[in-house]
């Protein structure tokens, strides 16, 4: 059984680390856990709700998040200004156009827990639209996360021999008039 | 007249209220406001500390065994496995580590942390092939672990 003064001392157990995540063509969602995770410190076995052991995150290629489903036009962001009649209601395309890192955004604060480290971690958490980061961001950056989702290739990126090696249920006949 | 010098008309009610008084307040004296110095004010609130703690007792071992499950969870992710595979396959090899030490390996002695991750996931391929080979293959070597209960 180790005791505290034998075990080696790590000197750098509590650094706060710089993780970065690629959100092209990733769900949100998915993007928005793995977020909530590392801002809470919930990845390290010396996690603390008290010890502030969370981490940076930096999200890139905000713009490019892809929604599964319909939920561009279905998923609905509400809001009200305080004043008589201020309901909004906006689609999750309006607020993507309007604008593009309020999603995750949205979504990231709804994951994390419901208390004053709220807003720290939100500060904690840096989005970019594109894939231009700033310099010092850059610099402080440490480790890059895997994407959630395996992006589908398109068919225009198989080639003609790959197409041509897939497998036909039938063949259609000579005059067959295909759309 | 009963009382007839000025040392029988005092009506003295006892030497120890002051010690009464202050066995209450010594476990106020890190209260706010003014429930650190007045007695009234003091007794109800030492009596809500009190009831507090009582129930913090058992609370406690609930929130530290939710801890060690958050920390192992972490751990074991970092290994690549997950929190609920790790104790399964932990309990089908027979290995009766709870979940307080557990945290603690991964804390301090992560090559032994490492070991058990590896002996969990071995025991789960080998789970895995029992379940989806057609049975020619042989049984694995840690799934010939008898249980004990």
């Amino acid at each position: 059984m180790s005791s505290f003064t034998k075990s080696a001392q790590q000197w750098a157990t509590f650094a706060r680390s710089w993780f970065l995540i690629d959100a092209r063509m990733q769900p949100p969602g998915k993007i928005a856990t793995m977020c909530s995770v590392r801002l809470q410190g919930k990845h390290k076995p010396i996690y603390h709700a008290l010890s502030d052991c969370g981490d940076h995150v930096v999200v890139m290629n905000t713009r490019h998040i892809a929604f599964s489903g319909n939920k561009w036009e279905q998923k609905v962001y509400s809001s009200h200004t305080g004043y008589p009649g201020g309901f909004k209601q906006v689609t999750a395309a309006q607020l993507h156009h309007k604008d593009p890192k309020a999603i995750i955004k949205l979504a990231v604060y709804g994951m994390l827990p419901r208390n004053l480290h709220r807003r720290t971690m939100m500060q904690r958490l840096h989005l970019f639209p594109d894939d231009v980061l700033p310099d010092d961001i850059l610099e402080n950056l440490t480790e890059e996360l895997p994407q959630p989702r395996v992006i589908p290739r398109k068919l225009s990126e198989y080639t003609q021999e790959e197409r041509d090696a897939f497998p036909m249920l039938w063949t259609p006949p000579e005059d067959y008039r295909m759309k | 007249m009963v009382f007839l010098t000025l040392s029988c008309w005092i009506r003295s009610r006892g030497p120890d209220r002051y010690w009464r008084v202050q066995e209450v307040l010594k476990n106020a004296r890190h209260f706010r406001g003014r429930k650190n110095r007045c007695f009234s004010l003091a007794v109800k609130a030492v009596r809500r500390a009190f009831v507090y703690a009582t129930k913090a007792r058992k609370a406690k071992r609930h929130y530290m065994r939710q801890l060690w499950i958050s920390r192992i969870a972490a751990a074991s992710r970092e290994h690549g496995m997950k929190y609920p595979a790790l104790i399964h396959n932990l309990v089908k090899t027979n290995v009766q580590v709870n979940r307080r030490i557990l945290s603690d390996l991964a804390i301090t002695e992560p090559r032994s942390f490492l070991s058990l991750a590896a002996l969990a996931k071995a025991r789960r391929e080998e789970g895995f092939r029992a379940a989806l080979g057609d049975g020619k293959e042989p049984a694995g070597v840690f799934s010939r672990i008898v249980q004990s209960h």
